[in-house]
């Protein structure tokens, strides 16, 4: 899918994360890893520390944390809200809808549109997307998107392969009409055929919660999971990433009317440093332009790893001034998606830490 | 394709001063998931190559890595 | 909210139930109720059959089964349509997205767009407002919107409340641009804070799934289930039908300038016939114009029971004849909602069956 938004910015967003830090040096006992093994990990993979959400906390739970923000701030108010999107993989219900449970929690009006979209790597740019679209439709000046992820509670913290990665974040954005044309280039991609290389296998329909499912297995290299947390194929996606994203970011800069240079900053799903310099040295992109440091700050947090991407990053830049970006989500599905736009100036681009209420 | 070069390229990956063609490859304690991605990061930025991820699963032998890159390239 | 809609339309929808059915009478037999209560449960509220899943099936497996039916039957090809909408309750997997896995399964297209939207008794609504959305963006020429829930998985066969009249299954439909100037209006309204009124408390994230969630207890009124189940409040959903439905139907009409009597047919969700025929009485409406048939046949299968009242009632008239519908969804959210449009003289409208 390829198409062109206009007339709409970004405001605001923010991001925010659990407050407790873990450090890989204080989790490595938890690992089947030698010191030499622990050493090489944290240096190719970028890893230093992450933010695992605390038990009972849900990527809503976040993402009201977030909203309630801005709303006290006066950033945004309820009238203003047209629609209320959540994105994510770890919903609090199969039913009712999330979005609807975040409206009750707010007390938002009955004229909201709350709509959950089940999406997780791309899941920034696919709800960018979402919201253009609903802007379109509706009289609404706003529309806030939600991207909330706990995959913390979908992998063992005795998996040194996924565990040490792993983030939990929500954020917050807050979409708007602009007077200005504003040009959003957005080019998408889908491969289904695919989907098994990034995969919770058990849990919901396909097979349902039991004790086998919840049972510990050992995979290859000693490590365990159980059916219910995520099974990557990590060569496939790796292949993957270094295969189809490059070229969909050629396509989406030509599109654009842009070119490597006129992009201020790559802004991408952030899943480890590796790869991430990988791609940077592959498309001949410095890396000052393409960060790569937010697994070793708070972890990989699904679709929520861009924004915090950009709030930890560009934060400051974007509360002053305007960027040219470049955004790329690219993982579960599998699906890659990428987006070209001005951002900013943002009334608001930080990240805050959740304090349980 | 130049071998000795690839070997001695191998070998940083594995942590090895040096390594043998007839090398059986999970012998290696440096041999994991991580190796696995620097052999298909290397494929893909020095030879030029994308190395599946089942075919890597099935190589045993050093020499079996630098004949599976070789042929990809032509 | 209110909403328009221009130069869109439906071509084409299927349904697909499972072949398996079920009778309210070999139900009754696991229920805590003495049997003739149960039987006048039955004549209130026209339970009789419903179709379930067999264990195992999913809503991709009906959604394939359907697709590949269409494809088969040269009624749709898969290379026409750009986006997948599937509005689901009951996902395959938490990740990747089931939508996907539709994809994978029938190797389509990479320059698909894939979509699972949690909806549900307004899922059909709900998904023809994003599908038309889409079709305002030139790449998308064709939507194929997939209703699906086999939430009969999730239902206590001991519950007396919901296990009778729940249904599984699944429709697509096909949208696509009318070049004729035709207006669609819609209106859509949430209100979460009563979202606990239609819910399955466990098995997401808020409280996992364990043996302690799957365990059933008593509660209160004669009921089993464990928190792993539906759990529905008939009273609470019923009240909220009657005040807000109506009233939603008659400002929707006023704000399209329209009329009751110039409606054909109010394909309205289908909770159970007595909700129905108690809101056609409410406005005044004759039964004939507002089908209430669908639970004692296939029971409630969510988002999916306009696309089955409207295959099941019109059958091939949907071919030939065009009609001016009014279609209600109502649920879980909670949410309400109603469209106003055009329907007829479409490419397909049957039922099939999954086996």
């Amino acid at each position: 899918m390829k198409c062109i938004f206009r007339n709409k910015r970004i405001s605001a967003i923010l991001s925010v994360v659990p407050g407790q830090e873990s450090r890989f040096d204080d989790e490595r006992s938890n690992y089947n890893l030698t010191e030499e093994k622990a050493r090489r990990m944290k240096k190719m993979m970028g890893l230093d520390r992450h933010r695992v959400a605390a038990p009972g906390v849900c990527s809503s739970d976040l993402c009201v944390y977030g909203l309630q923000q801005l709303l006290n701030e006066g950033t945004l108010k309820k009238e203003e809200i047209g629609a209320l999107l959540f994105v994510s993989q770890t919903p609090d219900y199969y039913l009712p809808p999330t979005s609807n449970v975040i409206q009750g929690r707010l007390g938002l009006g009955h004229d909201v549109v709350c709509l959950d979209l089940n999406q997780g790597c791309a899941g920034f740019v696919i709800g960018l997307m979402q919201a253009f679209m609903l802007l379109d439709m509706m009289d609404a000046d706003k529309v806030v998107l939600l991207n909330g992820d706990t995959a913390s509670k979908l992998v063992d913290k005795h998996n040194r392969i996924t565990y040490p990665l792993i983030g939990d974040a929500g954020s917050v954005t807050i979409i708007e009409r602009c007077a200005e044309e504003n040009p959003v280039h957005l080019c998408l991609k889908m491969d289904g055929s695919r989907h098994r290389a990034l995969i919770v296998p058990g849990g919901a329909f396909r097979t349902p919660s039991s004790p086998e499912t919840l049972k510990l297995v050992e995979m290859e290299e000693g490590v365990v999971q159980s059916l219910e947390q995520i099974h990557m194929d990590g060569a496939a996606i790796f292949n993957f990433t270094l295969e189809d994203v490059p070229p969909q970011i050629e396509e989406v800069l030509s599109y654009s009317g842009n070119s490597k240079e006129s992009i201020d900053y790559f802004l991408f799903h952030q899943p480890n440093q590796f790869i991430l310099k990988q791609m940077a040295d592959k498309m001949k992109i410095p890396q000052e332009k393409l960060p790569n440091n937010i697994v070793g700050i708070y972890g990989n947090s699904s679709s929520v790893s861009i924004p915090v991407n950009i709030t930890h990053n560009c934060g400051q830049q974007l509360q002053n001034s305007a960027l040219r970006v470049c955004l790329s989500g690219f993982g579960v599905g599998l699906t890659w998606g990428s987006m070209v736009m001005n951002l900013g100036p943002l009334a608001t681009c930080q990240t805050v830490d959740y304090e349980a209420v | 394709m130049n071998k000795p070069e690839f070997y001695q390229r191998l070998a940083e990956i594995l942590d090895v001063d040096e390594l043998q063609p007839e090398s059986v490859l999970r012998d290696f304690d440096e041999w994991d998931s991580l190796a696995v991605l620097s052999v298909l990061a290397l494929a893909d930025s020095k030879y030029g190559v994308t190395i599946r991820a089942e075919e890597i699963r099935s190589v045993v032998t050093a020499a079996d890595l630098a004949d599976l890159v070789e042929a990809k390239q032509k | 909210m209110n909403f328009k809609f221009r130069h869109k339309r439906i071509t084409g929808i299927l349904a697909v139930v499972p072949a398996r059915e079920q009778s309210f009478v070999e139900d009754m037999k696991h229920f805590n109720f003495p049997i003739a209560r149960s039987l006048k449960l039955k004549e209130v509220m026209g339970y009789d059959k419903h179709r379930i899943v067999e264990p195992g099936v999913c809503v991709s497996d009906l959604a394939v089964a359907g697709l590949e039916h269409l494809f088969k039957n040269d009624l749709l090809h898969p290379d026409e349509f750009d986006a997948l909408i599937l509005i689901t309750q009951s996902p395959d997997y938490f990740m990747p997205p089931t939508s996907n896995v539709i994809q994978g399964r029938l190797n389509l297209k990479h320059d698909l767009l894939c979509l699972d939207i949690n909806q549900g008794c307004a899922g059909f609504i709900i998904g023809l407002m994003q599908a038309f959305s889409l079709l305002e963006q030139e790449s998308i020429r064709k939507v194929v919107l997939i209703n699906a829930d086999v939430l009969s998985r999730k239902t206590s066969p001991k519950d007396r409340n919901s296990y009778p009249l729940i249904g599984d299954a699944a429709a697509i439909t096909v949208v696509e641009r009318d070049p004729e100037d035709t207006v669609i209006h819609a209106n859509l309204k949430m209100d979460g804070t009563r979202n606990n009124v239609l819910m399955i408390p466990a098995g997401g994230f808020r409280l996992p799934s364990s043996p302690a969630t799957a365990v059933l207890e008593d509660v209160g009124d004669n009921n089993l289930r464990a928190k792993d189940h539906l759990r529905m409040d008939g009273s609470a959903v019923f009240n909220f039908v009657q005040i807000e439905v109506p009233r939603m139907i008659n400002e929707l009409l006023k704000y399209a300038g329209a009329t009751l009597n110039e409606i054909d047919y109010f394909f309205c969700h289908q909770p159970n016939r007595f909700m129905l025929q108690k809101l056609a009485d409410k406005m005044q409406l004759p039964y004939s114009k507002m089908p209430s048939n669908v639970v004692e046949r296939f029971g409630n299968s969510s988002g999916v029971t306009i696309p089955v009242t409207i295959t099941s009632n019109l059958r091939d008239r949907l071919m030939h004849e065009q009609f001016k519908v009014c279609l209600a969804g109502y649920g879980v959210g909670l949410t309400w909602s109603a469209m106003l449009l055009d329907l007829g003289k479409v490419k397909f409208n049957t039922i099939i069956e999954y086996k």
